[in-house]
């Protein structure tokens, strides 16, 4: 089982084709030397002489752009796009309320486009930009759909919100704010607890028909 | 969730490569792979993301329609082509999950994606699927959301997927593609019953990977309609859900396709049904007739016996729907 | 009395001033609990018992202390004691039940998914792997789940006892008369916060925690017992609370462990509960059966009501709430009897759920009146005047207020009651039936204590302080708009400071009562620091006063109050109530059994209006809750594992968008000056208590059937 760990995929793997994983490699003499003596990691992690070693291993190189700013990070293939987001970054707007797809709470634009990012491993975020609550606004003036928020009460305890409006901008983009029917429809998966759902979509409206650029 | 390895080979066949090997998962959209790595239901060793791979298309060729395995469920459901030429197909796609999952899920992950069975959710739970051998905790349990056609001693899962309901009733067709070339798999074959081997979800051989999916041309465009029942207006899953496309010429049923979902451990087609309507009239009558012959070999468990009732209707108001009696 | 609270006859989302705290919400830059940043974070998953009875008979914590990343596995092993768990045991009387559960005490297992073991990594995804590879192996004892059918098992909770107004079980005598059983399934609270805690110990007895709760003090107040802290060395931060509706109303064992795992890696601890733990963790609302029996004069004049009302328990901590105090009080009837029993199970304990007992005794009341409507053929709003209660038919004391015939009239204008049917399954729509139905409440109208502190600076801003927390209803907006009013100065010159435990003190934001106690307290601070003002200038007539300009001329820095506010003595004389009434439209498709809501109308009669904008939202909020109750929300147990099988987001139904009309929320807007000066009594609860009824009772109306099993799905309309 240490095995496995400690050795991800071995220099002779096909794969190692992907420039990524090159990329990996390449980023630490340190790490290739280990991963060409495992028992030496496998003692070291045992007898948890370097935990970094063991951990390091696990990691790939991550680039991407956050809200127009460009981040180089180390990460778990594992960690979703959500935990890095809000873990690594302190990009807590961004809410986990279900961590399955369930709920909407994480949605956040990849390339711009909404997606649960519970469900987006920050690995395959790789090359892309994203979009957060905390990127919607220019400085001190508001997203139209924020104001629109604000002033159509879209929300009461806030925690759904900032999934609410990523979705709602998404849905004005789309072209799937037609009608309220629509809306609602389009804004489903987004759960709301508080029961905000009609003034949200009282805001939608109010910025769909006031024709604003999203 | 486990760590694993990742790897995005640049070509279909480093991928291929990449895939041959046990413990490894192919990764497209994720939205179901990643939550089961999560629940621990599935602990690959290694993710093969195939996004690479230009499997993104959807074409119109002579005789059909070509859709890649990595096209987004979102993207086909909005497609011209597809609404043009298979307008059930973007409804039953746009009866599932939500807009953002849409976005992420493809195509050839939609087939792929497993039942919502809850026993099979819950590593604490016996499933014959998750685990052969331990039992199925949904039999003599909580089976409201289970199979009532096609059910085994072993498991009484249903599969999930609204777009599969639509491509069986479609007749289309899953090009495979694995070390011996490519395959060619009717779709209504892809999926399987559970059978003594529910574990087993679909036909791909080990290997294997999905390119694309093939619908042939038809007439039903101007008489599709897919009608999902579920226990909310939006973003749950069918308790039961019906594709109905009809070829009706002066009033008159030429031609027929019926699937369900939500029914059975896989896409359920109503060949039977599908028979009995043509030549008939487009009535409700026609239509009741050909629910009541659908439902033949249906059976209900503690949970779901409702679903003998709740089918035929769908089944008649689906038709209704495509018939534009409604 | 507020000028921003006048409002139109039908409020629009748009109306009154947008919340204070709106801005760092839509912003994404308000921080709920498991938010903060601190140096060397460590992250806490908890492990689940697979059994529902028993003891653990051994745990293997081996791989998960080996793999990478972790710090800690805690188990009841190893755990450092919690002197607050020693109680001393009285062997001559033994307890009954032994109270909250204990997290990693000993090796008993109450229920499934009883926290057995905590790992605690430098990561969570390490955390939650770490978590994976824990192995316990049990002793397993048989046991129930099965929640009762009747009266027969269970014992009586305060309040409980039989008890019979007038003569007992007067309805039998009644020419027009119905006997009738209502359950509701366990319902769960499901904020979309998921509960979270970070706590760090500052030295060895002085701790910080940032917490999901309602009420910073009482928190602060249970952690310090626990651990035997001094309150002052424990310091609760909930600045933002991402709902709750009742499930943070006490401390909970993950917030222990929490805490237990802080000390153990002497790093601070974040430890988010997952969607499934919400489920067994926080409490939920009890499953609870009930049988009404109910009987008229054939003019509609009520004879008699029976209610009886089985919740479930915990083996180990008993709950009980009021699913009966609305039939000894909603109408005046003059013989009424009650029955309430707990029945232990080997669950979770539940808690209160917005509504709490009274949504669940308003759903069986509510549905059995309309159900005598039908049978008497009166119209059930007459039927609701011809019974009104004119004073308290419970304790005979004039009501503070009470407008709800208003409300009845409003309502039904709004809804187009004329339209409805008095034959069930008369109407169609598109091929859908159409029914009306109506349902309504009333809660109490508390006024607990609360103390603020006012400052007013030399910039001319005022600051008010107190402990409070606010899950969502907007209390920061409706405290400034009281402040506003009272100082004469803009809202934007307010800073409302709340949900820090050192903060003055303010009771949990539970029961509907913020408003009434905090907006109270509000009120008398600012009203005395104006007070202050005035004396200052020495003529004490100006009303409108420059404040900044005050100070400056008598060379202060600034001038504050601090008051402690509460009902006067004249409160005891009255029975206070809020009251409400919800009318719904729906549709039925004839032979599929969905059920849409075509059209809601809620009509409150809670007082004055404080704050238009928040106050419309809660009780659409609450009205949608009600839907979802009415229609899809049931937490389901498999018995022979004693565990929940939809345990998440997916399998629980909560409304979505698309299940949702827009939704009409009126307000009577007359004020209660008993309760306190601005006239205002509570809301959250009576947003939601009787919507299920009126849910139900269209459904009937556009069906002809009677669903008395919540919630009302399709496979029971076909």
């Amino acid at each position: 089982m240490e095995n496995e760990k400690i050795c991800p995929g071995t220099l002779q793997d096909p794969d190692l084709q992907d420039p990524s994983r090159r990329n990996f490699l390449k980023q630490s003499s340190l790490l290739t030397a280990v991963a060409l003596t495992p028992v030496t990691a496998l003692k070291a992690a045992d007898e948890h002489i370097d935990e970094k070693i063991a951990g390091a291993l696990e990691k790939m190189p991550l680039k991407m752009e956050v809200n127009g700013k460009a981040y180089k990070l180390s990460v778990e293939p594992r960690s979703t796009l959500l935990d890095i987001l809000r873990e690594q970054l302190d990009l807590t707007g961004t809410k986990k309320g279900c961590d399955h797809g369930q709920c909407g709470a994480c949605t956040v634009h990849v390339d711009g486009t909404r997606v649960n990012s519970c469900l987006t491993l920050g690995i395959m975020a790789n090359g892309k930009k994203v979009t957060t609550i905390e990127g919607l606004a220019k400085g001190d003036e508001l997203h139209p759909m924020q104001e629109a928020f604000l002033k159509h009460d879209g929300f009461q305890c806030g925690y759904c919100t900032p999934g609410q409006i990523m979705s709602a901008v998404a849905c004005i983009k789309e072209g799937h704010a037609n009608s309220e029917g629509q809306i609602r429809e389009y804004m489903s998966g987004n759960i709301c607890r508080c029961g905000a759902y009609p003034n949200i979509v009282n805001a939608i409206l109010e910025v769909k028909n006031g024709g604003l650029s999203v | 969730m486990k760590q694993f390895t990742y790897v995005k080979p640049a070509t279909q066949a480093l991928a291929l490569t990449a895939i041959g090997k046990p413990g490894t998962k192919i990764i497209a959209g994720g939205t179901n792979l990643v939550d089961l790595m999560k629940k621990g239901v599935t602990e690959p060793d290694r993710l093969v993301d195939i996004n690479s791979l230009p499997l993104k298309e959807i074409s119109t060729t002579k005789g059909g329609l070509h859709i890649g395995a990595l096209a987004l469920n979102s993207v086909v459901s909005e497609n011209a082509s597809v609404i043009k030429l298979q307008p059930l197909l973007s409804m039953a796609l746009k009866a599932g999950a939500s807009p953002q999952l849409r976005n992420m899920a493809t195509v050839g992950g939609n087939m792929m994606q497993r039942t919502r069975c809850v026993y099979f959710y819950d590593t604490a739970m016996p499933c014959n699927k998750r685990a052969p051998g331990t039992g199925c905790g949904a039999m003599e349990g909580y089976n409201r959301m289970h199979a009532i056609f096609g059910v085994s001693d072993k498991c009484i899962a249903v599969h999930p997927s609204d777009m599969c309901v639509a491509l069986a009733a479609l007749d289309a067709t899953v090009i495979v593609t694995g070390k011996k070339g490519i395959r060619r798999i009717p779709f209504t074959q892809f999926h399987r019953l559970p059978g003594d081997t529910p574990e087993l979800d679909n036909r791909l051989a080990a290997g294997e990977m999905i390119l694309s999916v093939e619908i042939p041309d038809n007439n039903f465009a101007k008489n599709s309609y897919y009608l999902k029942v579920r226990d909310r207006q939006s973003y749950a899953f069918a308790l039961v859900s019906v594709a109905a496309a009809l070829d009706i010429q002066n009033g008159v049923i030429k031609r027929a396709r019926l699937a369900m979902g939500g029914v059975a451990h896989k896409p359920w087609r109503l060949l039977d049904a599908e028979k009995a309507l043509i030549g008939k009239p487009a009535t409700e009558d026609s239509f009741k007739t050909a629910a009541l012959i659908a439902m033949q070999g249906a059976k209900g468990h503690e949970y779901n016996a409702f679903k003998l009732k709740l089918a035929p209707a769908t089944i008649v108001e689906a038709l209704k729907h495509a018939s534009g009696l409604v | 009395m507020i000028k921003e609270a006048t409002i139109s006859a039908i409020p629009t989302s748009a109306d009154g001033l947008s919340r204070v705290d709106g801005r760092a919400k839509v912003t994404g830059s308000a921080r709920y609990s498991a938010e903060y940043k601190l140096d060397g974070m460590t992250y806490a998953v908890l492990v689940g018992s697979t059994i529902t009875k028993g003891s653990i008979a051994s745990i293997d914590t081996k791989a998960a202390e080996k793999a990478p990343g972790v710090l800690a596995v805690v188990t009841y092993l190893n755990a450092p004691k919690v002197p607050g768990y020693q109680v001393a045991k009285n062997p001559a009387k033994p307890e009954a039940k032994s109270g909250p559960l204990k997290v990693f005490y000993d090796d008993k297992i109450m229920l499934n998914n009883h926290p057995v073991a905590m790992v605690i990594a430098d990561t969570f995804e390490r955390a939650q792997y770490g978590a994976s590879l824990v192995k316990a192996t049990y002793n397993k004892e048989a046991h129930d789940t099965k929640p009762p059918k009747d009266l027969s098992k269970g014992t009586e909770p305060w309040g409980g006892k039989e008890f019979s107004r007038g003569t007992k079980d007067a309805w039998q005598n009644a020419p027009i008369k119905l006997e009738q059983e209502y359950t509701i399934p366990n319902e769960f609270h499901n904020p979309m916060e998921l509960h979270a805690i970070i706590a760090k110990w500052d030295s060895d007895d002085k701790l910080t925690v940032w917490d999901k709760t309602q009420g910073v003090k009482a928190t602060r107040g249970d952690i310090a017992k626990v651990f035997k802290l001094k309150e002052e060395d424990v310091q609760v931060n909930s600045q933002f609370v991402g709902g709750a509706f009742g499930s943070a109303l006490q401390v909970w064992p993950h917030e222990v462990a929490a805490i237990i795992g802080a000390k153990v890696v002497k790093r601070p601890v974040k430890l988010v509960l997952s969607r499934p733990d919400m489920f067994n963790s926080v409490g939920y609302r009890p499953y609870t059966w009930q049988k009404i029996g109910i009987g008229a004069t054939a003019d509609g004049k009520l004879v008699g009501i029976t209610h009886e009302a089985a919740g479930q328990t915990s083996s180990y901590e008993d709950f009980a709430e009021g699913p009966i105090n609305t039939s000894k009080g909603l109408y005046a009837c003059p013989n009424v009897t009650t029955h309430y029993k707990i029945v232990s199970l080997d669950v979770g304990t539940p808690t209160w759920m917005r509504g709490p007992g009274e949504a669940t005794g308003a759903f069986a009341l509510e549905s059995a009146l309309d159900e005598l409507s039908y049978k008497l053929k009166v119209d059930p709003i007459e039927l609701r005047m011809i019974n009104y209660a004119k004073t308290d038919p419970d304790n005979g004391k004039p009501y503070s207020s009470k407008y709800l015939d208003e409300a009845y009239e409003m309502g039904a204008k709004q809804i187009g009651w004329k339209d409805r049917k008095v034959e069930p399954a008369q109407t169609m729509q598109n091929g859908w039936l159409v029914g009306y139905g109506m349902g309504g409440g009333m809660f109490g109208a508390y006024r607990d204590k609360a103390t603020v502190k006012a400052v007013m600076a030399a910039d001319g801003i005022l600051t008010l302080q107190t402990a409070v927390s606010d899950i969502g209803p907007g209390t920061g907006t409706a405290m400034t708009l009281i402040a506003a009013e009272r100082m004469g100065i803009s809202p934007d010159k307010i800073k409302f400071e709340m949900g820090e435990s050192s903060l003055p003190d303010a009771p949990m934001q539970g029961g509907s009562a913020t408003t009434a106690t905090v907006g109270g307290a509000v009120y008398d601070a600012c009203t005395d620091l104006k007070q202050k003002f005035q004396k200052l200038m020495g003529n004490g007539g100006a009303d409108k006063l420059d404040y900044a300009k005050i100070l400056k001329d008598h060379n202060l820095p600034s001038l504050d109050v601090t008051v402690q506010s509460s009902l006067g003595a004249d409160g005891q004389k009255y029975s206070m109530q809020s009251w409400s009434v919800h009318f719904t439209k729906v549709l039925v498709h004839p032979t599929t059994g969905v059920v849409k809501i075509d059209k809601v109308v809620c009509v409150a009669d809670s007082g004055t209006i404080v704050s238009p904008k928040t106050a419309r939202s809660q009780i659409v909020g609450g009205a949608i809750g009600g839907i979802g109750m009415a229609l899809m929300e049931e937490g389901v147990i498999d018995h022979r594992y004693g565990r929940y099988v939809n345990n998440n987001f997916a399998d629980y139904h909560v409304p979505v968008n698309a299940d949702i009309p827009q939704i009409e929320a009126l307000f009577v807007n007359k004020p209660d000056l008993q309760i306190n000066k601005m006239g205002a009594k509570g809301m959250g609860e009576i947003a939601l208590i009787g919507m299920a009824a009126a849910v139900a009772n269209a459904v009937y109306n556009a069906t002809g059937k009677r669903v008395r099993d919540l919630p009302i799905t399709a496979d029971k309309l076909i």
